[in-house]
């Protein structure tokens, strides 16, 4: 999902930039006492599955755990990618700074996203809830692939050929995801609903 | 006393959390995500380039560029074969303008990575292989042939300087070559625990200031 340095134009770079700096500006706005705590596990969560290295496939993948963020964090998510990836970036030069407003909008747009789609389903809880936060998993990975293939269409390789690769290679990520959400929001309902506040605030 | 326990009750949340991704940290096999690794070397005159998926997965019909690292211009493109591997013979006006290479490979979704063949590195060969030394007749003959070949002539006197320079170089090259192999893998930055740690810790910390910003400020309840 990272996408590397100097693939892209200057003008899409400067897009996911100013997206980031406005979606990192409203997420700041919506950052309280009780939430940090959240979003800094969430964003050290993220940080290190995204760097897990899973061999399947063509290329090997990694969790990207955007759902699941979305899930607890809403708006929060933007700033928490944003400081995990900007650590990768330095530490192993994982994307790169230039591209790093392409990035965060790739895997937090979809976290933010699913949270307002699927909020009112994981409300419900029950049957509804457990399907919605399966999907939620799942659906930000499908939206993840969409993103860098958009960004990627400027690059001159056709938007379908890179979506169709992006989404085959992540078919299996978006199930594992989707099953991984699950049970962290089951498990959460159960033992510590106060941190699935974000939903019914 | 309920910021206090409040308090308490962060501290658990984090300790508790904290622990279980120190657990999945651990457990992780030092853990990379796709950045793309491309090295590359000369042979005589030929360059062979290899292009990986860190830690070891090779990059499958990646398209490889080679450009002048100084002006950008596109000297020759290529597509990597399934061990990820392109190699391609010296151009003509890079050597006599002793051009620095930038062998770029772009993988599928975004992925790229790029690598500096400086000309210092890769002009020895060419020369060698310019002068009418025994050339692709040697591929695979081991070093221990090429060696004694040399010395007699040396020591003859008769056959001129330069081939023996080709002949060295040669075998140089060969002997070299898992050397610099070797060397390429060790500049790489790997992502290693203590790196995977740091980074956990950076977040915890930015989670300790922004914290502390928020209990600086007035409440509002």
């Amino acid at each position: 999902m990272h996408i590397s340095e100097g693939v892209l134009s200057p003008a899409v770079l400067g897009g996911g930039a100013a997206l980031t700096v406005v979606g990192t500006a409203i997420g700041l706005k919506k950052l309280d006492y009780e939430a940090i705590p959240r979003v800094a596990i969430l964003s050290a969560a993220f940080f290190v599955a995204t760097l897990i290295h899973v061999p399947v496939g063509p290329v090997g993948l990694h969790l990207v755990l955007n759902g699941l963020m979305g899930l607890l964090l809403g708006w929060l998510a933007v700033p928490a990618i944003l400081i995990a990836l900007f650590l990768q970036a330095l530490l192993f030069q994982f994307g790169g700074l230039t591209v790093l407003g392409v990035n965060t909008v790739t895997m937090a747009a979809p976290a933010v996203i699913c949270f307002y789609v699927f909020r009112p389903f994981l409300c419900r809880g029950g049957m509804p809830g457990m399907v919605a936060a399966f999907a939620c998993g799942a659906t930000a990975i499908i939206l993840s692939g969409v993103l860098v293939a958009a960004a990627l269409l400027f690059t001159g390789q056709g938007f379908l050929q890179v979506a169709e690769l992006v989404l085959m290679a992540h078919i299996p990520v978006m199930i594992i995801e989707g099953i991984i959400t699950l049970f962290v929001f089951l498990f959460l309902q159960k033992v510590r609903p106060e941190m699935l506040e974000g939903i019914y605030a | 006393m309920p910021e206090k326990r409040f308090h308490q009750k962060i501290l658990k949340i984090v300790g508790i959390q904290g622990l279980l991704l120190l657990g999945l940290g651990v457990l992780s096999t030092p853990a990379l995500a796709h950045r793309v690794l491309v090295f590359a070397y000369a042979e005589g005159d030929t360059i062979f380039t290899e292009s990986k998926f860190i830690p070891n997965d090779p990059v499958r019909q990646g398209k490889v560029e080679v450009q002048d690292a100084k002006t950008g211009q596109i000297l020759l493109t290529g597509t990597t074969n399934d061990q990820g591997k392109f190699s391609f013979k010296i151009p003509p006006q890079a050597a006599a303008a002793k051009m620095d290479l930038k062998i770029i490979t772009e993988a599928a979704m975004g992925h790229r990575g790029e690598w500096l063949l400086k000309a210092a590195n890769y002009l020895p060969g060419a020369q060698a292989a310019g002068t009418p030394a025994p050339g692709p007749a040697a591929t695979p003959a081991p070093s221990a042939v090429a060696a004694p070949a040399a010395a007699p002539a040396a020591t003859a006197g008769t056959v001129n300087q330069q081939a023996l320079e080709a002949a060295l170089n040669k075998v140089l090259e060969r002997q070299l070559a898992p050397i610099n192999e070797k060397l390429t893998e060790l500049t790489i930055h790997r992502t290693t625990l203590p790196d995977i740690l740091g980074g956990i810790g950076y977040i915890l910390g930015l989670c300790g200031v922004a914290a502390y910003f928020l209990s600086k400020r007035p409440k509002n309840t």
